[in-house]
């Protein structure tokens, strides 16, 4: 079923807002890189980029029914959002899994791994399962060094991204059961929740941020 | 279990111990950064020369040892460090 014009409108802004949120992560992140060179934050910033593109990929399908003389093929932009999408988790995933390499500590997370199989031939299913994947890899780790540090920001950081991950699980719902519109508009309102509560650390970063001018 | 360290986490913590240890405001000698450093002596001789070359921190160079002093330049970037060190842990990440 294709949403209608009110609720292609809701989808959109939100799509925008998950833009705004993962461009401000990703912007800091790569403020980070220029003044101390990490890899751990260039990751980071990679990963939120590519988010911020998908969604602003995916708000292209909300626009296209908006204004319908746009002419915009649905499905295209839905697997080029999505590619965009899994593309962000990868590298978030990724950066925990180098982590765990270099720290030489098994990641207990990878075992989660494996335990469904792909739904289906279709792209947008496999990459919306990756996406899954990748974000609930990225949630025990979190998890992981929340028990480490103890360090409240960690488990919010790990309840954002839990978010996300529930919403990418119901992306793939709505992907299966296309007539069931609320699958969709649940899946932007978790991933947008998700992606607001990741927002707390710009924020604070934004309130008591350092003081350098360029890299150092 | 023995943490990794990255090399930006050398970095900070050579820095702030030239900086926390300097309480005479005469410099740090090689021997307490190697004491707190945890590396070898090459390892610590070169990354001195680097960190004195990118003006990360001063050389005072006396009649037999060369004592190491934490720049502006230093403070700003031990500064940034933990600002970004507190922004990666939050995403469970080590700089």
């Amino acid at each position: 079923m294709t949403p209608g014009p009110d609720m292609a409108l809701i989808d959109a802004l939100l799509q925008f807002i998950g833009v705004f949120v993962s461009f401000s992560v990703a912007y800091v992140a790569l403020k980070g890189v220029r003044q101390t060179e990490s890899a751990s934050l260039l990751r980071l910033a990679l990963a939120f980029a590519f988010l911020g593109f998908g969604f602003f990929v995916e708000s292209l399908v909300g626009l296209g029914q908006i204004f319908p003389s746009l002419s915009i093929s649905a499905t295209d932009v839905v697997v080029g959002g999505l590619l965009l999408e899994t593309t962000g988790y990868f590298f978030l995933a990724f950066s925990h899994a180098v982590d765990v390499v270099l720290s030489k500590r098994m990641g207990a997370a990878l075992l989660i791994f494996p335990v469904m199989s792909l739904s289906g031939p279709d792209l947008a299913n496999i990459l919306s399962i990756l996406s899954f994947y990748f974000v609930m890899y990225g949630v025990v780790e979190t998890l992981y060094s929340y028990a480490r540090t103890k360090k409240p920001d960690t488990l919010f950081i790990a309840m954002g991204l839990s978010l996300l991950g529930v919403g990418t699980f119901f992306q793939w719902l709505s992907l299966l059961y296309q007539y069931v519109a609320v699958l969709s508009l649940l899946q932007i309102i978790l991933q947008v929740m998700g992606l607001t509560i990741l927002f707390t650390p710009v924020l604070r970063f934004a309130v008591g941020g350092v003081k350098v001018d360029g890299p150092i | 279990m023995a943490q990794y360290r990255t090399q930006v986490r050398i970095i900070a913590d050579v820095l702030s111990t030239a900086r926390d240890m300097n309480t005479e405001g005469t410099g740090v000698g090689v021997t307490a950064l190697l004491r707190r450093g945890n590396m070898s002596y090459t390892r610590m001789s070169k990354l001195l020369s680097e960190l004195v070359g990118s003006g990360l921190l001063l050389e005072l160079t006396g009649e037999k040892i060369s004592k190491y002093m934490i720049s502006e330049k230093g403070v700003q970037f031990l500064a940034a460090y933990y600002s970004f060190e507190d922004f990666a842990q939050s995403f469970g990440l080590r700089l």
